[in-house]
């Protein structure tokens, strides 16, 4: 077993987990699915199918839009009976019939096929973030990545997912491993899983001896959540410490989830989009918990009624955790590609929290901390919205694990509140985006009228030069050095599309579940400064060439 | 948001369960037991009176003010204000009479405490403003302990009732170690004073089996976790070093560190007073610091100032230092190092 490090914090919460072991099972076929544009990190997919299409599993509905955004495909065969800003319904025919890719090779393919494969896949991280998988498999390209990790730690309470996937699919899961470290030159790979998961540790142990090319090792963490975000993992398993507001690329890793590499293995090998996901069923208020294959888009209601779920006593539905995750209203929604968990609790398993009673300052969260924040004056200045001292106590490094809302004697739900103080400062930065954005356009406008303008003398000037004296000579030599200077502009407007893409990149896999309107924007004005030099570049050499070649 | 809670959950497999903000107080109340009981047992019940009037007016007068301000008056389940009037009965002369416990309690609670928005607003420590406030005002009646004297002194009734003069009072008491030491004749040594008894037979060691107990008490409430160790620890370390380092240069004239260190409030307010954590600085270095300061702020006031006691004052003194420290100590940001990049 590799030797393993301490991170800061971190609490006990009872685990649970052990209602929803026992093999993997496939949900019945959903007679309608409802499958949602927003269903990962970044900008909504775009429709582009419409009533009355008739569709195979499989089939693209929505291509992704603006860079971090992914596509949907459909994930059961039938007639698209809905489509609206927000989803598309598709009605079954019962007979799900597939329309797949062809398969490839993942030794033989090179990079870039199998970039687009995962991109035309749909294939998005399903521990929870929804980060589009092609986007984070590039980070090669920019910056040296040495390790692979493999993130099974699960330290969520309930959630067995990825305890589930490896029990099964271990040999799946570190074939995509394999396949993901070759994309983005990973050197080894390393499995970071919680010592309460015996069964999926023994399976890996076995399919590691089969897996090739690259060294896979298997680390055992002692259970304590939250190990499993990403920075307690990295510092758990190789002792690297990601900087603030950094990225595990930064100190050469790269992390996955199990559930991603097998979504990741199924669209390379088989050809398969991603059309369904592993969903743990579980809570007390469900007579049959479990895991299931589901298809993406199913209605929760019809799954948990599958499972016996009893209305009667149910008291809090959660996606996801009960630490990290959404209590729901209601039983309206449907499973997306993020759904890992559906905890139908009973009044007892998850009781409403005792009403709030003043901070204290007891101290209880800073000890728990695993961002090593002071989460009791986060709230003070979070309520007073004091953003000087919000940035000075490094708010946005809170990674959300609710650790302190979790141990706070008070019942304060510190948690939301820093939620609520990112949202209004995130707003405000999108604002200046915004308007910036829009000063920028008026003035490229304003600019463009200009050079429209100039142009239009200086040809008139030189049709009347033409017509009065047969001079040449003189115009020869200004389009060669106004090539010279448009060559440069779109050299520095190349430079200023692949900077905007790797702040956009940056961005949103530090913080996924945040709109990145601002940066989007950025990247968008950065392509249509783009497009604009090179179209005058190739007017320019339009104009330039007949009297260059003579 | 967390749909679980540390306090709500009764898991078998871990025995950490966290309490809630009023489990906390009803546990230092708790520790504060064995302190009390050593008191009273050497100062006689006027100790038990003395928390049994400042509690009844600290519940009173926070239930009036929750009205007042229109809160909910559950808020006196957390306990708080039952243990700033235990806390402030603990620091007051046996016996004192009611209305020095209620003006105190007043600037408690209602000054200290509920003009500042209630718990965990107020930037004082509520007790200490009280004593502070009763020792700047009356400090006749502040300055009035009693030899160790029997459970059921004579004179308790009246001396509460505040229907004995002050000379009668006066007649009955005697000074603290501390207080007697300060006051010492001019041009008498050290050695001078101790070697005449200066106290009524069984002061010392009185007041040293009542450090003791307050000691205890603050064991128990580090091995609850109920505090850190960070604050008690630096305050009674750099009381020491100060002490130590005064004595050292002039053991004729200053108190020993021995003295400083098991007689007045030293060990009540390390482990009573200056951990309160609503107005004690926030993270650890800070504790550090905070606790630190408090130490040196008692040797200085009892070496140089007017006081012979001064942890009270001590405590506010760095009460008001806590904004400062809690910007200057904000745990570090992970910085990349290098050998973070070091490859395997």
């Amino acid at each position: 077993m590799a030797r393993t490090f301490e991170f800061h914090g971190g609490v006990y919460p009872p685990e649970r987990k052990q209602r929803s072991q026992g093999p993997v099972r496939h949900a019945r076929l959903p007679g309608r699915v409802v499958l949602r544009l927003d269903q990962h990190a970044g900008r909504p997919a775009l429709a582009t199918v419409a009533v009355g299409d008739s569709v195979k599993v499989g089939t693209p509905i929505a291509r992704r839009d603006g860079m971090i955004s992914a596509a949907l495909h459909a994930s059961i065969s039938g007639q698209v009976t809905q489509v609206d800003r927000h989803t598309i319904t598709i009605d079954g025919d019962g007979v799900d019939t597939w329309q797949r890719l062809t398969p490839l090779e993942w030794r033989t393919a090179n990079a870039e096929q199998l970039l687009t494969r995962l991109e035309q896949s749909g294939v998005v991280g399903l521990g929870g973030a929804g980060f589009p998988a092609h986007i984070k498999a590039r980070v090669g390209e920019r910056q040296r990545i040495d390790t692979l990790v493999v993130n099974a730690a699960e330290c969520e309470p309930y959630i067995t997912v990825d305890d589930l996937t490896l029990q099964q699919y271990a040999l799946d899961v570190l074939e995509g491993a394999q396949l993901i470290a070759s994309l983005c030159g990973a050197k080894q790979i390393v499995v970071g899983i919680e010592d309460n998961k015996t069964e999926a540790i023994s399976a890996l142990h076995q399919a590691v001896a089969g897996s090739q090319p690259l060294s896979v090792t298997v680390s055992v963490i002692a259970t304590r959540y939250p190990s499993g975000g990403e920075r307690q993992l990295i510092k758990t398993l190789l002792n690297r410490d990601v900087p603030d507001k950094g990225l595990p690329a930064d100190v050469g890793v790269l992390c996955q989830n199990p559930g991603t590499l097998l979504a990741a293995l199924r669209s390379v090998r088989d050809g398969e989009p991603l059309i369904e996901r592993l969903v743990t069923l579980t809570g007390e208020a469900i007579a049959d918990p479990g895991n299931r294959w589901v298809r993406i888009g199913t209605p929760m209601a019809t799954l948990l009624d599958e499972a016996g779920l009893n209305r009667s006593v149910l008291h809090q539905l959660v996606e996801g955790g009960p630490m990290m995750g959404t209590p729901l209203a209601d039983l309206e929604g449907v499973v997306t590609k993020t759904t890992n968990c559906l905890i139908a609790a009973t009044r007892d398993e998850l009781p409403p929290a005792p009403p709030e009673s003043p901070c204290i300052r007891c101290g209880a969260c800073e000890e728990v901390c695993p961002a090593n924040l002071l989460p009791q004056q986060l709230h003070w200045y979070a309520r007073a919205q004091d953003d000087a001292k919000l940035a000075h106590y490094r708010l946005f490094d809170c990674i959300e694990c609710n650790a302190c809302s979790y141990v706070c004697p008070s019942h304060i739900p510190l948690v939301a509140d820093y939620r609520h103080a990112k949202t209004r400062l995130r707003h405000q930065r999108l604002e200046t985006a915004k308007a910036e954005h829009a000063k920028h356009r008026f003035e490229w406008r304003q600019a463009r009228l200009a050079r429209e303008e100039a142009e239009k003398q200086a040809r008139r000037q030189a049709r009347r030069a033409k017509q009065t004296t047969q001079q040449t000579d003189s115009q020869a030599t200004s389009p060669q050095a106004d090539l010279r200077s448009l060559r440069i502009a779109q050299t520095a407007a190349k430079a200023a599309v692949r900077k905007a893409e790797k702040n956009l990149a940056r961005a949103a896999q530090q913080d996924p579940q945040q709109p990145h309107d601002d940066l989007e924007i950025q990247l968008a004005t950065a392509q249509e400064n783009l497009q604009a030099a090179e179209a005058r570049l190739a007017e320019a050499r339009e104009a330039g060439e007949p009297q260059e070649t003579p | 948001m967390s749909m679980l809670h540390a306090s709500q959950v009764d898991d078998r497999t871990r025995l950490t369960t966290t309490p809630s903000t009023g489990d906390i107080m009803r546990w230092v109340i708790i520790a504060t037991l064995p302190g009390l009981a050593t008191m009273t047992f050497f100062f006689g019940l006027g100790v038990v009176s003395n928390v049994v009037l400042a509690t009844a007016f600290g519940l009173g007068l926070e239930a009036l003010f929750l009205r007042l301000r229109q809160r909910n008056l559950r808020s006196l389940n957390d306990a708080s204000a039952l243990l700033t009037g235990v806390l402030l009965g603990a620091s007051l002369p046996p016996a004192s009479p009611w209305w020095l416990i209620g003006i105190g309690m007043v600037a408690a609670i209602v000054v200290a405490k509920q003009l500042y928005g209630g718990l965990g607003q107020n930037p004082f420590n509520p007790a200490m403003v009280g004593y502070a406030l009763l020792l700047v005002s009356f400090p006749t009646y502040m300055t009035l302990w009693p030899a160790p004297q029997s459970l059921w002194p004579d004179t308790l009734g009246s001396q509460i009732m505040g229907s004995i003069s002050l000379e009668q009072i006066d007649a009955l008491s005697g000074a603290t170690p501390l207080d007697a030491f300060k006051h010492k004749a001019d041009g008498l040594t050290a050695s001078q004073f101790w070697a005449n008894p200066p106290l009524p037979p069984g002061t010392l060691r009185a007041w040293q089996w009542i450090a003791a107990a307050w000691t205890a008490g603050g064991a128990l409430l580090l091995a609850k976790r109920l505090i850190s160790w960070h604050i008690p620890v630096a305050m009674l370390g750099s009381m020491t070093a100060a002490a130590a380092l005064i004595y050292v240069f002039n053991p004729e004239n200053a108190a020993s560190p021995w003295l400083h260190l098991f007689t007045g409030a030293t060990l009540f307010g390390a482990f009573f007073i200056a951990t309160d954590p609503v107005s004690a600085a926030t993270s650890q270095r800070g504790k550090l610091i905070y606790g630190a300061g408090i130490g040196l702020l008692v040797i200085v006031i009892r070496t140089w100032g007017g006081y012979p006691d001064a942890v009270a004052f001590a405590v506010l003194l760095m009460n008001l230092c806590v904004p400062l420290l809690d910007i200057y100590t904000v745990p570090a940001a992970a910085e990349p190092r290098s050998a973070d990049r070091a490859r395997p």
